[in-house]
């Protein structure tokens, strides 16, 4: 936790802005493209499989826009820790990490 | 194997996901995965799967919307993930010890009792109108309408809030669902966040509960993307109708609209827990 003399949460950082307004506005943008890639992948493919056309490309799309989709929320907790360790946040840095090396003990579940 | 019907009723499972998501926290999976298996005959396995592919989309799509508006508490969310990893990671040996059939009951009660506080408490507010006073470490303000300013809250509870995302996490991969059902209720009626705040909370933490899951499931070969592909689209547009309707009705209606799926769930519950 921040203890830099009492200063409350959501005083300003050194470049002025609040500390979790940057973090917030960084996973936003993570989730809104994670967001709008598995989504265009997945019209498109499902409109390609529809008409039965280049039904290989559109397996390809359909699996890449699942990947991005599960990927998502991973890439999520991975700028909260170097958003955490760039505000030497180190009770948070070690929280996010821990959930992050859960979701990866989960790709060692599903594939070895 | 995909039809059209069945790609467009898996499209509107996923709206009323999406729908659910952006107004109370929730992924939908609990209602999806009886919907699936029940109505449409799949096999649990895929339900599951295609229900935490939905989870995941409906916590993405939300948090991205309501990022900006100081409704998401980062560092509560991210402290409370914590129990709820732990939680989902010691889901296989709770499946060992609790018969599926027993647990189902017992989460059929406890939604019965969750309903019944949120609707004795449906007039009080966790909101505090006075914007100086200190919200503590993991409490946090926002700008809310329908009390015309800038409110501030407190967190209350904290060891009960992680007992409630510990659980969440520990049933998610079992039955298929993120938690918010769980966490958003006790969030509001005993950790003292206000309703919007614990909605949009949960909604960032849900991807994450799921996500352990679906990858195992994917990695398994049990996740279709043809299947997740309408599911996706679906809470797209359900998470855009659903963010105007739930932007204009008060919390009020919400907190009945919550208790009304505490009931929906607890018979459903009840349903599925007798062979």
């Amino acid at each position: 936790m921040n203890r830099d003399g009492g200063v409350a949460r959501n005083d300003a950082a050194a470049d002025g802005q609040p500390r979790s307004a940057r973090l917030e506005r960084t996973i936003g943008e993570v989730l809104r493209f994670g967001t709008i890639a598995s989504s265009t992948m997945f019209a498109i493919g499902l409109l390609m499989t529809v008409m039965k056309y280049q039904t290989a490309v559109a397996g390809l799309l359909l699996n890449a826009g699942l990947i991005i989709l599960l990927a998502t929320p991973p890439a999520r907790v991975i700028v909260s820790v170097i958003e955490y360790v760039r505000e030497r946040d180190w009770a948070f840095v070690t929280l996010t990490f821990i959930v992050l090396l859960a979701l990866g003990g989960s790709v060692i579940a599903a594939y070895f | 194997m995909l039809t059209a019907t069945l790609a467009f009723v898996i499209f509107s499972a996923g709206a009323v996901a999406g729908g659910l998501g952006v107004a109370l926290g929730l992924g939908g999976g609990i209602f999806l995965v009886p919907f699936l298996t029940l109505a449409l005959g799949f096999p649990l396995k895929s339900a599951a799967a295609i229900s935490l592919a939905t989870v995941i989309a409906t916590s993405s799509a939300v948090t991205a919307q309501r990022t900006g508006s100081q409704l998401v508490n980062l560092r509560f969310g991210m402290l409370l993930e914590v129990a709820t990893t732990a939680g989902s990671l010691l889901g296989g040996i709770t499946a060992q010890f609790v018969a599926e059939s027993t647990l189902q009951r017992l989460f059929g009660i406890v939604a019965i009792a969750v309903a019944a506080v949120m609707l004795g408490r449906i007039n009080r507010r966790n909101v505090i109108l006075d914007a100086t006073i200190d919200p503590g470490r993991l409490g946090g303000r926002f700008y809310e309408e329908e009390s015309g300013g800038v409110v501030t809250y407190r967190v209350k509870r904290l060891p009960l809030a992680l007992t409630a995302s510990f659980i969440a996490g520990n049933v998610s991969s079992l039955l298929g669902i993120g938690g918010g059902i769980i966490k958003v209720p006790v969030l509001n009626a005993w950790c003292g966040m206000p309703l919007r705040a614990a909605a949009a909370t949960s909604a960032l933490m849900i991807g994450v509960t799921a996500t352990g899951g679906a990858i195992i499931y994917y990695g398994r070969g049990d996740l279709q993307p043809l299947l997740a592909a309408p599911a996706v689209l679906g809470v797209q547009a359900g998470s855009l109708v659903g963010g105007r309707l739930a932007y204009g009705a008060s919390v009020k209606w919400l907190k009945l609209l919550m208790a009304a799926l505490l009931v929906i769930v607890a018979v459903l519950m009840f349903l599925r827990s007798t062979p």
